[in-house]
């Protein structure tokens, strides 16, 4: 079974505590990465998938924590490196469902690098990105997607930046499945992390994911609430890549939700590739002990 | 009758001058000689000066020797760029281009000047008899061939084969340019200056390969399924090595956008329950620091192969230095005990990178390879290795009874906690860089901290009994000791079989484990010594203060500590010990006075 293999309906065999860990999230009271865990689980327990048979790769911040909280396989490395070591899981085990969780600073700043290149091989990773504008875990620091002018602990007299779009940014590297969310829509998120693990190829979905200490007011659930739109409400259609790349470019100014790109024909996966490169290869290949072979000149 | 042979060539790039050895040494390898060829190149990406050092012998052989005995200058200017690389002594052979007009008596080879310096006209030859200046090497292969003695028919059946595909003319033309060196050298013997090598005492053709594929081909035995890497110089050809092979025994390459990356990927890898590794050099090594640390924390196997160059920075792209010993075993931030192997010879990396993978394996840990650009990048033709005495060690896997509940960094009697995988049932698990107790649940408790600080560290306490992973050669109580790593241990093992052979007690040791300090071991070896020269190619002389910061030396222990590019000759070693005994009489009371 793959992770894109739909259970039937009725007979999904967890539940959504199954993927709940008992460990107790730090994360602050009114966090909108609670919203995203549960919606996490909502969306595993809808794909059906063991807990075992997955892994779920973090780096670190405050999001990057999701994977302790989670009953998986769970790995939450180091600061902006989610990219590259699930890419080697799954590329080593194509088998599992991976998923890679961290927040903007982890994708889009010291991990930008590796966005990139994991879109254009096509690994078949759903990433969650936990975009809250702000650096939480250290208390308060400008992040890549913050607002320019905004005043923060690191840019007390406002930042001179313009943020990263993230949704630009992974559309424009060619990803196949390009969503936003917000946990002031828990069944709208659900259903897009549901489809992002669906999606047979690199799936990116953008979360805005509040920080309700340091954050700003109008990126606070309550604002979220009143601001959110409905991609699917407007009529969008998530094959039409120039109107995705249209409605991206609001990033920042409105909140857009739902799948803003979903290729219709998607591409091959590096490990489909890898895998029928083995198949035709390993016929040719003699035994590891005989390696040796290889240097001989007789 | 001499039992080795060592020739120097350089040229400009176009020469082929390195093709030529490449030859040379199939040859070689085919009649079941000893050798050993090592390349120089400027850093030019194509052109510019090229030379190779090749090493001929009908007994094993360590080291590509020291002062040439033949030289062959196709012209003056890039022959003397490589300096100390190609150093002419004063029973050198000193074969040159006629045409570069220079009279025997005034070549610009003076200190010393060489036995012997014998003009030819090796581009005329080449153009009359291919009709082309690039038969120019084809030419030089005749002339040592008439001169030397040297497999003429292996060499001319290994062109043929080389040139196969390129039509009858060319391969004609090739033909008849080596057999004109032949007969040029026929026509005009050297003399005083003649030398030829003996036959090798048995004719088995060799394997023919260098440190690079040897340590790829050593991934795949010990049962590498994935490698993740990044382009550099000099270890490339590892990757490209697996880039060839690890899909044939259903492994995947990836060639990463990054140090990082490559080292991330395999990570997940290892994670996910694969032998993994990757390969890289110095600058390569300090971008992949914190990611080894994350691999120590979170307890996941791995090899990472480090081919030195000079450093710091892009330094030495292209040449040979032992100055990463610190950055591998101390580059982690934290209290880490990072396991450190290099091997002494291009046959030796066989047989540590297997156990690189076993000993990764079987503690948990990542564990660095310190090959050089000297082993890694030298052809050598080599014994066939008996695969079956080398142990394949896989990592301990949780039973039935660890899994209820499976606590994953369980404290155990030796440290090691069984390790499950993604897939596996009742295994799920955390694994982190953040700092985590037995269930893997993150804690910033100092107790904690402690407690796993000191597993993480206790289970590779066993490294410290390794004395397999050292070489020991000559009597055990000789009162002079020497020590020296990766590619600078072959001359200093040839020197000191050859002071031994002069009389002079010598004992020589080569760690293969180069970290953790492996203090039983030195301490024994330290037990007879009177004193001790520590040999190697950093400025820092980064293995004697290594040594001594873990062991308390019981005699004088000196350095001879140089920065990279030149390897140290068997010769310019055995100076040093000559000279260090005459220093400290005392300590070779039984032998007769050292001459320096």
């Amino acid at each position: 079974m793959t992770a894109s293999t739909p259970v039937p309906a009725g007979s999904q065999p967890f539940t959504t505590k199954d993927y709940r860990s008992n460990l107790k999230p730090i994360w602050c009271a009114g966090c909108g990465d609670f919203g995203v865990a549960t919606a996490l689980y909502r969306a595993l327990a809808a794909v059906g998938r063991p807990p075992h048979e997955i892994a779920l790769v973090s780096g670190i911040g405050c999001s990057s924590r999701i994977p302790g909280y989670t009953n998986c396989y769970g790995f939450n490395s180091i600061h902006g490196r989610a990219l590259p070591i699930a890419q080697g899981i799954k590329l080593a085990n194509p088998d599992l469902l991976v998923l890679v969780a961290g927040g903007d600073g982890d994708g889009f700043s010291i991990g930008g690098n590796h966005v990139a290149h994991a879109i254009r091989r096509n690994v078949d990773l759903t990433y969650i990105c936990m975009d809250n504008q702000i650096y939480g875990l250290t208390k308060g620091q400008l992040s890549p997607t913050s607002p320019r002018g905004l005043k923060t602990v690191s840019s007390s007299y406002g930042s001179f930046e313009e943020p990263v779009n993230p949704l630009l940014y992974c559309l424009a590297y060619g990803a196949g499945f390009v969503a936003q969310g917000a946990p002031a829509d828990m069944d709208g998120l659900t259903a897009l992390i549901e489809a992002g693990i669906r999606y047979p190829g690199f799936a990116f979905i953008n979360v805005q994911s509040p920080c309700v200490t340091y954050g700003e007011e109008k990126f606070q659930l309550k604002a979220q609430k009143l601001r959110l739109e409905k991609l699917e409400a407007l009529g969008h259609d998530p094959a039409d890549f120039m109107k995705a790349t249209e409605r991206a470019r609001a990033y920042g100014e409105k909140l857009y939700t739902g799948i803003y790109y979903r290729c219709p024909s998607p591409a091959a996966t590096f490990e489909s590739m890898a895998r029928e490169r083995r198949q035709e290869l390993q016929s040719r290949a003699a035994s590891r002990s005989s390696i040796l072979d290889l240097f001989q000149t007789a | 009758m001499i039992s080795d042979l060592v020739i120097g060539m350089a040229g400009a790039g176009g020469d082929g001058i390195v093709s030529a050895g490449e030859s040379l040494i199939a040859a070689a390898a085919r009649e079941g000689y000893y050798a050993i060829l090592t390349k120089s190149f400027g850093s030019q990406i194509r052109g510019g000066e090229s030379s190779c050092r090749l090493r001929l012998s009908a007994e094993p052989i360590l080291s590509a020797g020291g002062t040439l005995q033949v030289a062959v200058a196709l012209n003056w200017e890039d022959f003397l760029k490589f300096g100390g690389e190609l150093p002419v002594g004063s029973e050198t052979v000193v074969i040159y281009e006629e045409a570069t007009g220079v009279a025997p008596g005034q070549i610009p080879l003076d200190r010393p000047r060489p036995a012997l310096a014998v003009p030819a006209p090796i581009a005329r030859m080449a153009q009359e008899t291919a009709g082309t200046l690039k038969a120019k090497n084809t030419v030089v292969l005749g002339l040592l061939s008439g001169w030397f003695g040297l497999a003429g028919e292996s060499i001319r059946s290994g062109m043929r084969r080389k040139f196969a595909g390129k039509g009858a003319e060319v391969q004609a033309g090739n033909d008849r340019a080596f057999q004109a060196g032949l007969d040029y050298a026929a026509q005009h013997p050297l003399g005083s200056g003649s030398r030829r090598l003996p036959p090798p005492a048995h004719r088995k053709p060799k394997l023919l390969t260098d440190g690079n594929d040897m340590c790829g081909a050593a991934a795949i035995f010990a049962g590498c399924e994935f490698f993740g890497g990044y382009p550099i110089t000099p270890s490339s050809e590892i990757m490209q090595f697996l880039n060839r092979e690890i899909w044939k025994h259903g492994g995947v390459l990836l060639q990463a956008e990054d140090e990082i990356a490559g080292l991330g990927a395999v990570v997940g890898a290892s994670f996910a329950g694969k032998k993994a590794m990757t390969a890289t050099s110095g600058p390569g090594l300090s971008l992949k620091g914190e990611m080894l640390g994350l691999a120590t924390i979170a307890e996941l196997p791995l090899v990472c192969v480090d081919v030195q160059r000079g450093g710091p920075s892009t330094g030495l792209p292209t040449k040979s230095e032992q100055s990463d010993l610190w950055a591998a075993a101390f580059s982690a931030h934290g209290d880490v005990v990072r396991p450190v192997l290099a091997p002494i010879t291009v046959a030796d990396v066989f047989p540590v990178t297997v156990e690189a993978f076993n000993i990764a394996e079987q503690f948990q840990t990542p564990v660095i390879v310190l090959s050089d650009q000297e082993l890694a990048q030298r052809k050598e033709t080599i014994d066939p290795i008996d695969t079956a005495r080398l142990q394949r060690i896989e990592r301990r896997r949780p039973a039935a009874a660890d899994l209820d509940p499976y606590v994953r960094y369980r404290i155990t009697p030796d440290g090691i906690s069984p390790i499950s995988y993604p897939g596996m049932p009742g295994g799920n698990h955390l694994a982190s860089g953040i700092e985590h107790n037995e269930n893997g649940a993150p804690s910033a408790n100092g107790a904690v901290h402690a407690r796993m600080n000191e597993k993480r560290i206790r289970k590779l306490a066993p490294l410290g009994d390794r004395d397999d992973l050292f070489t020991r050669e000559g009597p055990p109580d000789a009162p002079i000791g020497v020590i020296g790593w990766g590619s600078t241990a072959g001359p200093l093992i040839e020197a000191a079989r050859n002071l031994q052979r002069e009389g002079l007690a010598v004992q020589a040791l080569a760690p293969r484990l180069l970290y953790p300090v492996a203090e039983k071991v030195y301490r024994r070896f330290f037990a007879s010594l009177r004193v001790c020269l520590v040999v190697e190619q950093s400025h820092l002389a980064q293995l004697y203060r290594l040594i001594r910061m873990f062991v308390d030396l019981p005699c004088p222990c000196h350095s001879l500590a140089r920065s990279g590019a030149n390897p140290f000759s068997p010769e310019e070693i055995a100076g040093q010990i000559r000279s260090l005994a005459g220093l400290d009489p005392a300590a070779v009371p039984s032998t007769p006075a050292p001459t320096r």
